[in-house]
């Protein structure tokens, strides 16, 4: 690609957190909103096309342009405005999630959606309308945003909240960074009374057990995360350990209040205090490649009567949270395929029998997850919601490097797809690699689908915003 | 080891080391009183410290540490509000980026006026308390970075010289009169004054607070934290002047 301006585009590998998604890009990582309408006006001027991307943690290809350009904005990473009173946090687009809990924690506050890594932006949470464990609770990010500013392809600055442009307001949020980009974000943070959690590990004997257990914890749990072992088959089929936590009341925990120094919250970047988590990887290597990973998982699931036996006990809010931070690189194990995260949406009604259908069909076909979370979802009020009265299943597959391997594992994914869409389920985009364009529409409804394509012509009639992903579902 | 039971009051108690020492403080029980510059911060950090205890155990008093003239009248607001005062903690302190190059009046003056003489102002606020009851303790943090005078910030390593000597001298009057004086020399600590530093392996402001009271208990009247920084800081302070004076640390 050959640069035709001043502007300093650079030729990248630009693939998805997976690593199995993406290709070549020329990318520019502006630090200002007038360098994205220069970005913005620069590519129209070429002709092309440009996506969006955050801090790349999308699985697919949400923030990836193959042979496109990208505008990564993670050099936009002020912190605008925090008021320590009330939890309100103005931000731009590249603050991370790890920045927030570290400017809020101190006085009392904690990012009321959070993922299972810190890394995530601000930007891209908002754009993918991300959740966390605690979504029957409290539903989506989006519902923490009280308002944003959005520069429009056009060059446009609008400033948009639920109540002064509900359309664009629903839209953009959920619209994975096809009707402007965010560069700015007024965010609700919440108010903890101590630095930690209570948390309780429950083992769940099947796929049944963890449900009902989601279901009889629902009102009561502040957050409800399934691990599952997917290895597992017939009577056990779906067992797993549930991870329950509450939130501490005022006067609960004094000795939560130093936990609310920032340094204690990050997840320890030693195992045992010696070894370094970050070359912890090659080991899991071992075990994705040497086909282990049902040992791994058979001896996580026995850990977990020991948890149990040990609950509830105390734990900050980040260990509890970013998991995926506890072992940096993790996703290196699955070099050099890279990994997919196939994450279904399963209305309450048709949980448990679509749930056990797409587990044995991976038995089945002798594609087995190496990870798979279960957690409970409640809908929300965004356009593109990913979100349902219902359940989602996280399954983590291994990509292998063979390219019929890759194929039939993208079949099996789309079959599986199938039986979710029948289902009257959906998908969600920073986690999706396979759907299909046939799909798109089954996912949100012909409706939704046909307002969000006269948004895009109001908004970037020219097509200027486009992504991997956009063109693979057709927008 | 004495017993407190007291009030107390914490100078710089709306961030870093201030706030982990007023926390914990607060857990232990006592009577603290927040003091510090920003008022919503403080207001804010006095307002998460209850809510997290669940009781009224952290008061917010508005404080400029250059405002000295205030202190004496502060004092006693404070004593008159939550009783007897029998531990003050300094922990006020600003370090401005300073270019090497760089001899800025209005920069120097403020690191005087916060860094020593607010130290001063407090110190002789409560040594003259403490004295006539012949109890208490004070505890001023100062730094590694007094030990010598180096190119990078001269009145920031003169400021807390200055403030690490007259805690000595205050020390050497009152430590007769059961009165104790404990220096604090801290080593690199995560706090919003050291946040664009970026400080590798920075001690949490927890943890250095647990040193600091535990150098209180136990009083001492240096207390290097972590105590790894004595020996460092002693080899610093060896080093020849015309070796020194050629180094650019």
């Amino acid at each position: 690609m050959t640069t035709m301006t001043s502007l300093a585009w650079r030729d990248e590998d630009v693939r998805g957190f997976g690593m199995a998604v993406g290709g070549p890009g020329s990318v520019l990582r502006p630090t200002t909103r007038e360098q994205i309408a220069e970005a913005f006006a620069d590519v129209r001027a070429r002709g092309g096309s440009l996506a969006l991307r955050g801090a790349g943690c999308s699985y697919g290809d949400a923030a990836t342009s193959t042979n496109g350009h990208v505008l990564d904005l993670t050099r936009m990473n002020r912190i605008l405005a925090f008021d320590p009173a009330t939890g309100l946090a103005t931000v731009e687009p590249g603050v991370t999630v790890r920045d927030l809990w570290r400017r809020s924690i101190g006085a009392g506050f904690w990012p009321k959606v959070v993922s299972g890594t810190m890394e995530v932006s601000m930007g891209g949470a908002a754009a993918m309308n991300i959740h966390g464990k605690n979504n029957f609770a409290l539903g989506s990010f989006g519902e923490c945003v009280r308002s944003f500013d959005l520069l429009t392809p056009r060059g446009e600055l609008v400033h948009c909240s639920r109540e002064s442009d509900p359309a664009l307001f629903h839209a953009a949020i959920s619209g994975f960074g096809m009707l402007g980009c965010f560069t700015r974000l007024e965010l609700e943070t919440k108010r903890v009374h101590s630095g930690r959690l209570r948390v309780w590990g429950i083992v769940a004997k099947d796929l049944e057990h963890n449900l009902q257990i989601l279901e009889d914890l629902r009102g009561k749990a502040d957050y409800l995360v399934s691990w599952v072992d997917l290895h597992a088959k017939g009577a056990a089929l779906g067992r797993g350990l549930m991870h329950r936590a509450d939130q501490l009341k005022p006067g609960e925990d004094p000795e939560g209040l130093r936990f609310l120094d920032p340094a204690l919250q990050d997840v320890p970047p030693n195992l045992f205090g010696v070894v370094p988590k970050g070359w912890l990887w090659p080991g899991m290597w071992c075990a994705v490649h040497g086909k282990q990973v049902h040992l791994v998982n058979w001896l996580k699931f026995r850990a977990g009567s020991r948890e149990e036996r040990h609950s509830p006990y105390l734990q900050t809010h980040g260990a509890f949270h970013f998991l995926l931070d506890y072992v940096p690189r993790w996703h290196w194990m699955t070099r050099p395929g890279g990994l997919i995260q196939f994450q279904p949406f399963v209305p309450f009604q048709h949980g448990a029998r679509v749930l056990r259908t797409l587990i044995e069909r991976c038995h089945a076909a002798g594609h087995v997850p190496y990870l798979g979370v279960l957690k409970r979802h409640r809908p929300d009020p965004f356009l593109m919601t990913h979100a349902v009265d219902g359940y989602s299943l996280a399954m983590d597959f291994a990509v292998s490097s063979n390219k019929k391997r890759r194929e039939y594992l993208w079949r099996l994914c789309q079959e599986l797809a199938d039986v979710v869409l029948d289902a009257s389920g959906r998908f969600y985009y920073a986690k999706d690699a396979v759907l299909l364009q046939s799909s798109f529409a089954r996912v949100h409804g012909d409706a939704a689908v046909a307002r969000f394509r006269e948004l895009k012509q109001q908004w970037d009639p020219d097509r200027l915003l486009q992504s991997d992903l956009s063109r693979r579902l057709g927008v | 080891m004495v017993s407190r039971s007291g009030s107390c009051i914490v100078v710089g108690a709306s961030s870093g080391i201030g706030l982990a020492v007023a926390r914990r403080l607060a857990i232990e029980g006592r009577k603290v009183a927040m003091l510090a510059r920003r008022e919503s911060e403080l207001r804010a950090m006095v307002a998460t410290t209850n809510d997290a205890l669940g009781r009224e155990a952290a008061f917010a008093y508005v404080h400029d540490a250059t405002d000295a003239d205030s202190v004496e009248a502060l004092f006693a607001r404070i004593e008159q509000d939550l009783g007897r005062v029998d531990e003050l903690h300094f922990v006020a302190g600003v370090m401005p980026a300073v270019a090497i190059d760089e001899f800025d009046l209005d920069k120097d003056r403020m690191m005087v006026l916060v860094n020593m003489l607010g130290c001063i102002a407090w110190g002789n606020a409560a040594a003259r308390r403490f004295l006539e009851r012949r109890s208490g303790c004070i505890v001023g943090v100062s730094s590694v970075a007094q030990d010598r005078g180096r190119v990078g910030r001269p009145v920031y390593n003169a400021s807390k010289a200055g403030m690490d000597t007259y805690l000595e001298a205050l020390r050497n009057r009152l430590w007769r009169h059961g009165v104790r004086v404990t220096t604090i020399r801290p080593g690199p600590t995560a706090t919003p004054m050291t946040a664009d530093l970026g400080l590798k392996n920075a001690m949490p402001v927890d943890r250095a607070a647990a040193l600091i009271l535990r150098a209180r208990d136990r009083e001492k009247a240096i207390a290097y934290v972590p105590g790894k920084w004595r020996l460092v800081m002693f080899v610093i302070r060896n080093i020849p002047s015309f070796v020194f004076r050629k180094l650019s640390v």
